[in-house]
């Protein structure tokens, strides 16, 4: 299957740092005309910063990008699409109220100030012909669906001159049947000696429609192989790293079976953004004095999950039980007076109001109870007094200034975020990805108020795309993988390359014996699962 | 090498850059109205000094520019409130009308023997609610719909407006005068009058000032207000933290709309005596927008901006004598709100100048 030409995009020695934290360290990176090339790797492992540079968008601190042999400098989208590189973004980039056709020829330059649209039109029929991409091009694009937006994005790309195409995980946001179509066109365009690079972190994809893979993890190379040499757990291994990860076992194993419960999910069906599925039919169960990590790629549900079980985002099934109440339609502020306490994901924005002083921020859930407050008058010296014990107790800095908290540091933020959650009465916390972005002193400090949780016979969920937090915090590893729970360990039955294909869904336990799965996938390109 | 001008925000800025923006943008104002008024062929000094006479210099002057700040401290204050929450509020103008229509009407239709503590209670109680009702009509189908404010508080305007019309001058309907030969409506009664504190300065003011105070306590306050500054700041911590974003909405939106009611109340009762619809039609409430901009929605810092713009507007009258229109007020009216909002900008932002970095990436 592979039609492979020369070397046409060569990355040398690419280095990106954002504040200090490199985003890519010596990334090395080479495509051939002609071939679907896979990139590989978690979120954060560095794919969408390679990517950005290659379509212009970010300039590298060091190191080299050439084209046909020759370095070339990509400073501006519009340098990479006269390059001959277009990239199609998983947010769209279209007008909705313009027709395909019209959004085709926007911002193009050389462009006379009379639009001669019926000679694009012809140019877009004679385009979308060659590869398959069916698309009118006097439909307007609010009435195309996402699978066909999709198409003008890759349309526009081709219709400007792009002969190397970057897909940002294209089959993020479509429906199965629409992904295959989308592999036709990859197909139809590496026919017409087109290089892709297909960013992904669907092992399935990966293995059934690119010839070569690069693997990224935490900004630098693990490796490119072909496609047709390796396999699912080999792609695991390199993915997350397995040979790095803490073996199982190290802290001491608890037993749990006989612990009441403190939080039920019960199939739990929610729909996301987009209208699709988001959460299908999960059930997860934390006892007292459990930490319960939830594992999984980032976009697998876990956020609707999360808002779900915190009362933020509306279910279409299932069950939410807090001990023995039932939550399932309890208000945020019900579910939060119930004993529920909740660090999201979203540190500013969701858990603290930007404008806010921090102040303000700690008592966003207490300001309504005295001493706090009383018949609606809010009482400042019980508020400043609140703040500077919660922020001596969890050595938070900056309780005493004015300043907005959008301006303070993301460990500050979240040990805020602790001190106010952790301090209210609750039996179960839910903590989304509690550490990412800190450093290490806060993260250990983080992490110590997680485990402190369950001394309190407390029940934690947390979710978190750190393996490595979760092996090290949890005493129940479930993983989550497009909605689903597809598989469960303890500490005692971890095993890590199982648990990276769970994780990348070349894999499910549910769906029958471990070997089959992985083989009829791995061997079988066209025959993808119902998802 | 070349100087790089570039922009960045910045955290919450230090006294004198708040206090000195506005007033650079004020006089930027001056400076542009005085360009005008060359071209209009007079003299800007003594344009500014006729101004200055007659509207801050003195005491009479003084009044008149209260009477005419009042309304505006009230629709400023309806603004500001609505648009502090990120509800956008455009429709203080209408609720200004309903205000003064309820108030006319129960004005009149009181015994005229009515006491005036009690008949002044009523009236002005019926104009806020009547202002918070119209405002309902928008907010309850954003409230439960999210249908967009500005239209159906703008649209709501000019039904309002055309709604105060018919009642004078379409039909003979109760609040107009069946005796007069041309269109007008009924006195209201002296019970209905608000007391004169100096020359035609009402104690309207002082029920302006109140609303200020008030208003400016319960944002700071009141768990009321921290709700209220928590959902105009991040609606998704708000509505994390338990608050009510619909709730809000309406109480909001009904309040913004009380305070534009309770201005065309005072207006009837305190200036004008009667329900008119051409002396009321004033832009009042849309002067209000401005004024809340301009006072970057504080409600203490309405007061003075409302004042300044009383001034404005008092200062028109004795242009003509030297030989300028007075709608050149109006003018610089437009240009303080153009220079203040671009101020603004300054206000979040600071200019950085630097030599751009020397080039790095792939050669």
């Amino acid at each position: 299957m592979a039609a492979v030409g020369e070397t046409i995009l060569e990355v040398r020695d690419l280095n990106k740092a954002f504040y200090g934290v490199a985003a890519n360290d010596r990334v090395n990176f080479d495509l051939r005309a002609g071939e679907v090339h896979g990139l590989l790797g978690e979120n954060g492992a560095g794919k969408s910063t390679l990517c950005s540079v290659l379509a212009g968008l970010y300039r590298p601190d060091s190191g080299e990008v050439r084209l046909d042999g020759q370095p070339v400098s990509l400073r501006s989208p519009h340098e990479a699409a006269e390059h001959g590189i277009g990239m199609v973004y998983q947010h769209f980039r279209l007008v909705p109220s313009l027709t395909v056709a019209e959004n085709l020829v926007l911002g193009l330059k050389r462009q006379g100030f009379r639009l001669t649209l019926r000679a694009v039109q012809n140019r877009v029929a004679a385009i979308a012909e060659e590869y398959g991409l069916t698309v009118h091009p006097d439909s307007y694009v609010w009435q195309l669906s996402v699978g066909e937006q999709q198409r003008v994005e890759i349309l526009k790309q081709l219709y400007r001159g792009a002969r190397i195409l970057i897909l940002d995980e294209p089959t993020a946001v479509l429906a199965p049947h629409e992904c295959e179509k989308l592999y036709e066109v990859v197909r139809h365009m590496a026919q017409q000696d087109h290089s892709v690079v297909l960013v992904s972190h669907k092992m399935e994809e990966i293995l059934g429609h690119t010839d070569r893979v690069t693997v990224l993890r935490l900004g630098r190379n693990a490796g490119t192989v072909n496609t047709a040499e390796t396999d699912a757990a080999s792609l695991a291994a390199m993915m997350i790293g397995a040979e790095h990860m803490p073996e199982a076992g190290e802290h001491a194993l608890r037993r749990f079976d006989d612990a009441p419960a403190v939080l039920s999910v019960a199939n739990l069906e929610v729909v996301g953004d987009r209208g699709v599925t988001a959460v299908d039919g999960a059930s997860i169960e934390v006892r007292r004095g459990q930490i319960v990590g939830v594992a999984g790629v980032a976009g697998n549900g876990q956020r609707e999950l999360q808002e779900a079980i915190a009362g933020l985002r509306a279910i279409s099934g299932g069950s939410i039980r807090l001990g023995e109440r039932d939550i399932t339609s309890a208000s945020p502020r019900e579910r939060s007076a119930a004993g529920l306490a909740y660090v999201p994901e979203d540190r500013l924005g969701t858990g603290l109001a930007s404008g806010l002083t921090l102040e303000e921020n700690l008592v966003l859930k207490s300001y309504r109870e005295a001493p706090h407050s009383r018949w609606g008058v809010l009482s400042s010296r019980a508020i400043a007094s609140t703040a500077r014990d919660l922020a001596e107790g969890f050595d938070v800095r900056g309780a005493r200034s004015q300043m907005a908290v959008s301006l303070m540091s993301g460990g500050n933020l979240q040990k805020a975020i602790l001190a106010r959650e952790l301090t209210r009465t609750h039996d179960v916390l839910v903590a989304a990805s509690p550490t990412r972005g800190l450093d290490l002193a806060a993260t250990a400090a983080v992490r110590t108020h997680i485990r402190a949780e369950t001394a309190h016979g407390r029940g934690v969920l947390l979710f978190s795309e750190d393996l490595a937090e979760i092996t090290e915090l949890a005493d129940l590893i479930v993983v989550m993988s497009r909605g689903r729970i597809v598989g469960s360990y303890t500490p005692e039955t971890l095993d890590i390359a199982e648990l990276g294909l769970l994780m990348t869904g070349a894999q499910d336990q549910t769906a029958g014996p471990a070997e089959s799965a992985a083989e009829s996938q791995a061997g079988d390109p066209a025959g993808s699962p119902a998802g | 090498m070349s100087l790089r001008i570039g922009v960045e925000p910045r955290a919450r800025p230090a006294l004198p850059v708040r206090l000195g923006v506005p007033i650079a943008s004020l006089a930027a104002a001056g400076l542009v109205g005085a360009v005008v008024i060359v071209i209009s062929g007079a003299n800007p000094l003594d344009a500014y000094q006729t101004m200055l006479d007659s509207s801050l210099k003195g005491w009479r002057p003084l009044t008149r520019t209260l009477v005419l700040a009042t309304p505006l401290i009230l629709t400023g204050l309806a603004a500001a409130v609505a648009f502090r929450m990120k509800v956008w509020n455009i429709g203080a103008e209408g609720q200004l009308y309903m205000g003064a229509i309820a108030a006319a009407g129960l004005a009149v239709a009181l015994p005229s023997g009515t006491p005036k503590v009690l008949m002044l209670l009523v009236i002005l109680v019926a104009g806020a609610v009547a202002g918070a009702l119209w405002a309902g009509l928008a907010a309850l189908p954003k409230a439960y719909f999210n249908t967009n404010e500005v239209i159906t508080t703008l649209m709501l305007n000019f039904v309002a407006l055309y709604f105060m019309n018919y009642l004078i001058f379409g039909s003979v309907s109760f609040w107009r005068d069946p005796q007069a030969t041309f269109p007008q409506g009924k006195i209201i009664p002296e019970a209905a009058l608000l007391p004169i504190i100096s020359h035609r300065l009402h104690y309207g003011l002082l029920i302006a000032l109140g609303a200020a105070l008030v208003l400016w306590w319960s944002l700071r306050g009141t768990t009321w207000g921290f709700e209220l500054r928590t959902i105009g700041d991040s609606p998704a911590a708000s509505r994390y933290a338990g608050m009510s974003v619909r709730g809000k909405i309406l109480s909001v939106l009904a309040l913004s709309g009380a305070l534009a009611g309770l201005a065309g109340a005072i207006e009837v009762s305190g200036v004008l005596k009667t329900l008119d619809p051409r002396a009321i039609a004033t832009e009042l409430g849309f002067t209000g927008i401005v004024v809340a901009a301009v006072a970057r929605l504080n409600p203490l810092g309405v007061v003075p901006v409302a004042v300044l713009l009383g001034a404005v507007v008092a200062s028109g009258t004795n242009l003509q004598t030297i030989g300028i229109e007075a709608e050149i007020v109006f003018l610089l009216q437009g240009l303080i709100f153009l220079f203040v909002a671009s101020g603004e900008f300054f206000l979040s932002n600071r200019l950085v100048f630097s030599r751009p970095a020397s080039a790095v990436g792939s050669a």
